[in-house]
């Protein structure tokens, strides 16, 4: 399943928690060069427009964090009891 | 009522800057300052991606310096960004880092002709002016730009020499002292006034800044980390005079100046006493960083830079700021 289709999944009651997790995974990365620029500009474009805490938001931050830091997505998801959404990246992985 | 600036190093990808821009725009800043050094990303393309994805929020340089840019490149480059965002964009300029331009042999030879005679430059070709200049350091013949300016860009002077001070309130619209203490402030306020009295304008007619190392948390022990190893920068770089002034010992800034200067950071880091951070620092819970900035804004500033580290955790920290500083003086 595409990361796109997997973030659809997260239900709206867990967006801005889990928008706010996933910035802070992307903003704290130390593996922030391996962001691509195109993706940091989308990213931007929805931050400037409050747009991150919405399912196309969620779909850019979750493929952002996915690559510069696939094993902290993955644990902080499972803190946020989003089970179903770990078990889809696990296999996406 | 105190307006607040922000400062941002562009170490950090593009991206990362753009966003804490964002940030600072929606939270209420009124001014993002970008530093200028050849070593880090450069000061105008991190400015424009701020321009682009920000609407209201003034930015510039702060501060670029004249030594490695010829300012008439400083005023094409505002004049541009200016173009973009009509009314946003100032221009801080001071004599630069001494470190970086060590590392690329430049001098910061006659600092006082250079800083007045470049923003006599700065001025007059971003606000489209034709400029005939045979000064001291810049002889310039009809320079002009092959565009229109629609707004002047206000220019703001770095300073912390009382020379330098009196001489930014003098040719400037805004002065950006480099001090975080109150005492250091209110001294250099009086300056300040001297160089208002000697060109005959008003006080409400400049900006007082003052560009702080500022670091807040809800835990001191962590904006205490965060604040560290700037506090040891500033140690190291600080005049004798100054370092006296505030009863820290000259052998100990040297120690980390030579800690610093042989990459030990530790080393460094670990001399930095609770007096040095109060000295050259805002640091602490909000509540802290409050009670410095109402002292400040006592001695006469109008504007309260936010430099860096900020914090710990940089998206935080300007959280902390919007919910626990900003309502304190923007509500006032």
């Amino acid at each position: 399943m595409a990361l796109e289709r997997i973030a659809r999944n997260i239900p709206a009651s867990s967006w801005s928690v889990a928008s706010e997790r996933l910035i802070d995974i992307i903003l704290n990365s130390l593996n922030a060069s391996k962001m691509p620029s195109e993706l940091a500009k989308t990213i931007l474009y929805y931050w400037q427009r409050g747009q991150l805490v919405t399912e196309i938001g969620l779909e850019r931050l979750l493929e952002a964090s996915v690559i510069l830091e696939p094993e902290k997505t993955i644990s902080s998801l499972e803190e946020l009891g989003l089970s179903e959404i770990v078990a889809r990246l696990k296999e996406k992985l | 009522m105190v307006e607040f600036g922000i400062e941002f190093v562009p170490r950090e990808p593009y991206w990362k800057i753009t966003f804490y821009a964002i940030q600072a725009e929606k939270i209420g800043f009124d001014y993002l300052w970008i530093t200028d050094h050849f070593n880090n990303r450069n000061v105008y393309v991190s400015l424009a991606l701020v321009s682009a994805y920000t609407e209201r929020i003034k930015f510039g340089p702060g501060v670029t310096n004249p030594y490695l840019v010829h300012p008439v490149v400083t005023a094409q480059a505002v004049a541009t960004l200016n173009e973009v965002s009509p009314g946003r964009v100032v221009c801080g300029l001071g004599v630069g880092d001494k470190t970086t331009l060590q590392m690329v042999n430049v001098e910061q030879t006659k600092p006082l002709a250079t800083i007045r005679e470049s923003v006599r430059v700065i001025r007059e070709i971003a606000s489209g002016r034709s400029l005939e200049m045979q000064g001291e350091i810049f002889k310039v013949s009809g320079a002009k730009l092959n565009f229109k300016v629609a707004n002047p860009v206000p220019v703001f002077v770095g300073a912390q020499g009382p020379k330098m001070l009196a001489l930014a309130a003098e040719v400037g619209d805004g002065v950006l002292i480099n001090a975080s203490h109150p005492r250091d402030i209110e001294n250099a306020v009086k300056f300040v006034r001297e160089g208002l009295e000697r060109a005959g304008k008003r006080s409400e007619d400049l900006t007082v800044s003052a560009y702080t190392s500022f670091s807040v948390a809800s835990d001191y022990d962590k904006a205490l980390k965060a604040v560290v190893p700037v506090v040891a920068y500033i140690v190291a770089g600080a005049p004798e005079m100054i370092l006296e002034q505030h009863g820290i010992s000259v052998e100990l800034a040297s120690k980390i100046r030579d800690a610093i200067v042989h990459a030990q950071w530790k080393e460094a880091f670990s001399c930095v006493d609770n007096n040095m951070v109060e000295a050259f620092s805002i640091c602490g819970a909000p509540e802290t960083c409050i009670e410095k900035i109402d002292k400040l804004v006592k001695v006469g500033v109008n504007q309260l830079v936010a430099g860096s580290p900020i914090g710990p955790n940089m998206r935080r920290s300007i959280n902390i700021i919007a919910k626990e500083v900003f309502p304190h003086f923007k509500e006032k």
